[in-house]
C-alpha cells in the first residue's frame, strides 16, 4: 500500500507536470483552446491523486504503523471514521489532502464550461497544483515511513536511509488529538479547503484575462457561481470552526481573535466586500477595477492564511508549529502578489469604469460604504497579526495585540455594517429623500423601539449592548416588512418569492448575519459566569436558575481514557428542569484531558456548566456555570446565512438591457 | 447633482477612513503586550511595572504549588529563547525546554495564577502566560496557556482564561 499510494501520488504530479508543459508549449503556439490531451492528462492525474489519497487512507485504517504519518495521528482504540479523518489531522495529512482538493477544483473548472477556458486560466491554476503537491511530496510526505538504525536509533524517510536500516512499525501512536475528535472538527478543515480551493479558478481566470487583456464585462456573470459556492463554504468553516471551539474547548468561547481565526477571516470580510462590488459592477458597469483588485486579493489572503496556519510565525492556539515549508510559502506567495499588482498595473488604463453614483444615500452608495468598511475590518485584522512581526524585526521585542485590540478595533466597525445592512432595504436605488425614508421606517423603528425597551428591562443596562439590539431588530423588522409587503401586492406570492429569489436569498443572508449580530451580542454583553467547589448537595445560584451536585461518577470503560461526570441538577425556582452532566475525559497515556460541557440549550440561550476539578477522594467538584442568552441565535442565524446565499446561487442572473429603466426594487444578487 | 453627491460619497468614505484610524491608534496603545523571555523581564524590571506583558517559559515541576479549594496556583519558570529559529538551532523545543530546567544558573520567575490547575502544567512544559508584575516581582498571570512537545505530535494547547 506504501508503493501504491506513493506511485500514484509519483505518477500524478509527473502527468499534471506533463499537463503543465503541455499548456506552456500551447501557449508558445499562440494556441487559445485547450486541446483534448491536456484534459486527458489532467483528468487521469486527479485519478490517480484521489487513487493515491485512498491508499493513504487504507494505511491509516489498516493501522499500518511503519508510516510515520499514520503513527502521528493514529492509535488503536479510535473508531474507524475518525481514522478515516485523521487525514487531515496533521499538517503531512492536510497538506497533501489541500493539494488533492486543488486538482479537484482544477478538474471541475476544466470540464465545466464558463470557467477555466484558456490556457493562461489553466496554467496559472497547473502552477498552483505543482507547487503544493511538490511541497506535500518533497518537504512534508505523508507516506514517509519509520526506520530503525544500525544503532537503534528511529528516522523518518520514504526509502532506506542507510544500508542495514529496517522498517520500524513497533510504535503505536498517541491518536489523533482528542480536543479535534469531534464532528465539528472532523468537517471544518475539508470544507474551508473547498472554499479556499474554489476561488482559485475564479483567480486564475481573472489573472488570464489581464494577460490576455479581454473585455471584463461579462466577468460577473461568468464568476458569480463560483464565488458564491466558494463564499457559502468558506462561511460554513468558518462557522463550524467556531461552533466546534464553543462546544468543545471548554471555556465556552466562540471565536478568541487567535491568529490562525483572524486570517482565516481575512479572505471572507474581502470575498464578501466583493460579492457587493460585484453587483454594482453588474447593476451599473462601474467599480470594475475594484473587482479586480478584490478577487485577485481574495486568493492571495487564503494563501496569507494558509502560511499563518503552516508557518509558526505566530504563537497559536491552532498553528501546526514551525516547518520546513515556510519559506517556500512565502516565495509562493510573495511571486503571486507580485505578478498580480505587475498585471494590474500593466492594464491599469485599459481596466476603466465609471464610477458615478446617484446620491450619496442612494443603496449603491450604502454598497460603497460596506465595502469600505468591509475593507476596514480587514486592515485591523492584518494590523492585528503583523504588528507582532513587525516589531519583532524592528525593535527585537515581540510586542502582540490581544483580544482586547481586536474587539475594541473592530466592534464599532461590524455595529456600522450592521447599521447599514438594517436600513439598506429601506434606501432605493436613485434619489432618496429623508421624508420617503422616513414613510418606509417608521413601523420597524418603531418595533425596534419596543424590542429595545422590553431588553432594557428584562436583560441588560450596558448602551452598547442596547445599541446593538435597536439596530439588530431594526434590520429584521425592515427585512420582514418589505419581504410582507412585496409578497402581498404580488397575485402569487410564492412564486413572486421563487422568482426573485436571488434578492430574497441576499435578504436571508442579511438576517442570518443580524441573527449572528444578536447571539454575538448574547454572548458578549449579556452573559453571566460563576464558578465554585461543591460536594453533593451543594447548590450554587446564577440568575433565575441554580445548579446542585448530586453525584461525581467515574467510568473506566473506554480503554483510552477515564471518563468523569459532574451530575448536576438544574433548578429554575422550585422545580428541576433538566439534568446536565459536565465532565472531562481524561486520557492517560498523553495527559490530557479534554473538558465536555453540560449543557441545557433553549433558543432563550445556554446553561453552559464545566467541570473544571474535582477530587473523588475529598468528594469534591469544582464547577464554572455560565448562563449565555441568545448564543444559539448565532448558529441559526449562520444556517440562514448558508441557506440564503444557496437560494441566491440557484437563480440564474438575467442579463440587465443596458438601457433599462433601473427602478428602485428590481434588483439581484 | 452629480458634483455634489460625489463631494457627500467621499466625505462619507473619509468619516470611515478616519474613524478606522482612530479605532487602530486607540485600540493599539491600549493593548499593547510585550512578548518577553524571562531574562529580558528580569534585566528591564523596574521599567516594566503596571506594563501588560506575554512570557514564555519552562515550567520547573517541583516549584509548582496548588490549593484545589481557593484556587490558588503558583509555579516558576526558567528562561528559553524567544526565537523560533534559534530553539531549532540549539535542538528543538522538547530539548530546549530540559536544558532550561536543568540549568541552575538559568534566570526564572515566580507566576502567580488564580484558577484551575491545567493538566498539561508540569515539568519541562512550555507556559505561555499573559499578565503584570507584582510589587513583589512575581508575575500575576490573567491567562495562562501551556504547550507540551513532543516528537511525534504537533502539540496542541490547552488554554485557561480568567
Amino acid at each position: 500500500m506504501f508503493y501504491l499510494g506513493l506511485a500514484c501520488f509519483g505518477l500524478a504530479f509527473l502527468l499534471f507536470t506533463a499537463a503543465f508543459f503541455g499548456t506552456i508549449r500551447n501557449l508558445l503556439r499562440k494556441n487559445h483552446v485547450i486541446p483534448r490531451h491536456v484534459r486527458f492528462l489532467s483528468n487521469l492525474s486527479f485519478g490517480f491523486h484521489t487513487l493515491s489519497i485512498l491508499a493513504l487512507l487504507w494505511l491509516q485504517v489498516s493501522q499500518d504503523y511503519s508510516n510515520a504519518y499514520v503513527v502521528s495521528v493514529i492509535n488503536p482504540p479510535m473508531p474507524t471514521y475518525l481514522k478515516m479523518t485523521a487525514l487531515w489531522g496533521g499538517m503531512a495529512g492536510s497538506l497533501f489532502f489541500w493539494s488533492w482538493i486543488i486538482n479537484f477544483c482544477l478538474v471541475l473548472g476544466l470540464n465545466r464550461r464558463h470557467i477555466l477556458q484558456n490556457n493562461w486560466a489553466l496554467l496559472l491554476a497547473q502552477l498552483n497544483l505543482i507547487f503544493f503537491s511538490a511541497i506535500s511530496l518533497l518537504i512534508e510526505n505523508p507516506f514517509k515511513r519509520v526506520w530503525e538504525l544500525g544503532d537503534g536509533s528511529l528516522t523518518e524517510s520514504l526509502f532506506s536511509p542507510e544500508t542495514g536500516a529496517r522498517i520500524y512499525s513497533g510504535m503505536t501512536g498517541f491518536g489523533l488529538n482528542p480536543l479535534l475528535r469531534h464532528w465539528g472538527m472532523v468537517i471544518h478543515p475539508p470544507v474551508l479547503y473547498i472554499g479556499f480551493g474554489a476561488f482559485l479558478l475564479p483567480f486564475a481566470e481573472t489573472l488570464s484575462r489581464l494577460i490576455l487583456n479581454q473585455d471584463h464585462d461579462d466577468l460577473v456573470a461568468q464568476l458569480r457561481p463560483w464565488l458564491l459556492v466558494a463564499w457559502i463554504f468558506l462561511t460554513g468553516g468558518i462557522v463550524l470552526g467556531s461552533w466546534w471551539s464553543y462546544d468543545v474547548l471548554g471555556w465556552g468561547g466562540y471565536w478568541a481573535w487567535d491568529p490562525v481565526e483572524t486570517a482565516s477571516l481575512l479572505p471572507w470580510l474581502v470575498s464578501t466586500g466583493l460579492l457587493h462590488s460585484l453587483f454594482l459592477q453588474q447593476k451599473r458597469q462601474i467599480f470594475k477595477r475594484v473587482n479586480l483588485i478584490l478577487i485577485l486579493l481574495t486568493y492571495l489572503l487564503i494563501l496569507f492564511s494558509i502560511l499563518m496556519t503552516r508557518a509558526g510565525l505566530l504563537s497559536s492556539v491552532h498553528a501546526f508549529g514551525a516547518s520546513a515549508i515556510t519559506q517556500p510559502l512565502l516565495v509562493f506567495l510573495a511571486a503571486l502578489s507580485l505578478l498580480c499588482g505587475a498585471l494590474l498595473a500593466w492594464r491599469w488604463k485599459c481596466l476603466k469604469s465609471g464610477w458615478e453614483f446617484r446620491s450619496f444615500f442612494s443603496r449603491d452608495a450604502l454598497f460603497l460604504y460596506t465595502l469600505v468598511l468591509l475593507s476596514a475590518v480587514t486592515l485591523v485584522c492584518l494590523w492585528g497579526l503583523l504588528y507582532p512581526l513587525a516589531t519583532r524585526s524592528v525593535s527585537g521585542t515581540q510586542i502582540t495585540l490581544d483580544r482586547a485590540f481586536f474587539d475594541g478595533a473592530a466592534a464599532p466597525l461590524f455595529v456600522l455594517l450592521v447599521l447599514l445592512m438594517a436600513v439598506c432595504p429601506l434606501v432605493g436605488w436613485s434619489l432618496n429623500s429623508l421624508k420617503k425614508l422616513s414613510k418606509r421606517a417608521w413601523l420597524p423603528v418603531l418595533t425596534a423601539f419596543f424590542g429595545t425597551a422590553a431588553a432594557l428591562i428584562w436583560l441588560t443596562r450596558s448602551w452598547t449592548a442596547l445599541l446593538t439590539i435597536f439596530i439588530v431588530l431594526l434590520g429584521l423588522a425592515v427585512l420582514v416588512a418589505q419581504t410582507w409587503l412585496e409578497l402581498k401586492a404580488a397575485p402569487r406570492p410564492l412564486r413572486a418569492f421563487w422568482r426573485r429569489r436571488a434578492r430574497h436569498g441576499a435578504w436571508l443572508v442579511h438576517a442570518g448575519i443580524l441573527l449572528i449580530a444578536l447571539g454575538i451580542v448574547g454572548v458578549e454583553a449579556l452573559s453571566q459566569s460563576i464558578q465554585g467547589t461543591l460536594v453533593p448537595g451543594d447548590k450554587m445560584p446564577l440568575g433565575r436558575y441554580a445548579v446542585e451536585l448530586t453525584a461525581i461518577d467515574e467510568d473506566f470503560e473506554n480503554p483510552e481514557y477515564l471518563s468523569v461526570r459532574a451530575r448536576l441538577n438544574l433548578w429554575r425556582g422550585d422545580k428541576i428542569i433538566a439534568q446536565i452532566n459536565p465532565g472531562q475525559d481524561l486520557y492517560e497515556s498523553r495527559s490530557q484531558y479534554v473538558s465536555i460541557p453540560g449543557k441545557r440549550s433553549a433558543l432563550t440561550g445556554d446553561f453552559y456548566t464545566l467541570l473544571l476539578d474535582y477530587d473523588p477522594a475529598m468528594g469534591y467538584a469544582v464547577i464554572q456555570a455560565t448562563l449565555n442568552p441568545l448564543v444559539n441565535f448565532m448558529w441559526i442565524g449562520a444556517f440562514l446565512l448558508c441557506l440564503g446565499a444557496a437560494l441566491s446561487l440557484s437563480a440564474p442572473i438575467a442579463p440587465e438591457p443596458p438601457d433599462a429603466p433601473t427602478e428602485p426594487e428590481n434588483d439581484a444578487l | 447633482m452629480q458634483k455634489k453627491s460625489h463631494l457627500k460619497i467621499i466625505l462619507g468614505v473619509l468619516v470611515i477612513v478616519g474613524a478606522l484610524v482612530y479605532l487602530l491608534y486607540s485600540a493599539t496603545r491600549s493593548n499593547t503586550q510585550y512578548f518577553m523571555t524571562v531574562r529580558e523581564l528580569r534585566d528591564r524590571q523596574e521599567q516594566l511595572s503596571d506594563q501588560k506583558l506575554r512570557l514564555s517559559g519552562a515550567v520547573i515541576g517541583e516549584s509548582i504549588h496548588y490549593d484545589p479549594l481557593t484556587l490558588d496556583l503558583s509555579f516558576e519558570v526558567a528562561d528559553i529563547p524567544g526565537d523560533h529559529r534559534l530553539i531549532e538551532q540549539m535542538g528543538g523545543m522538547a530539548k530546549v525546554l530540559a536544558d532550561a530546567v536543568a540549568d541552575p544558573n538559568a534566570a526564572r520567575l515566580t507566576i502567580r495564577y488564580h484558577g484551575v490547575k491545567p493538566d498539561l502544567l508540569k515539568n519541562e512544559a512550555q507556559a505561555i502566560v499573559t499578565g503584570k508584575l507584582d510589587a513583589n516581582g512575581d508575575f500575576q498571570a490573567a491567562e495562562l496557556l501551556l504547550k507540551c512537545p513532543s516528537r511525534y505530535e504537533s502539540a496542541l494547547p490547552e488554554q485557561a482564561g480568567d
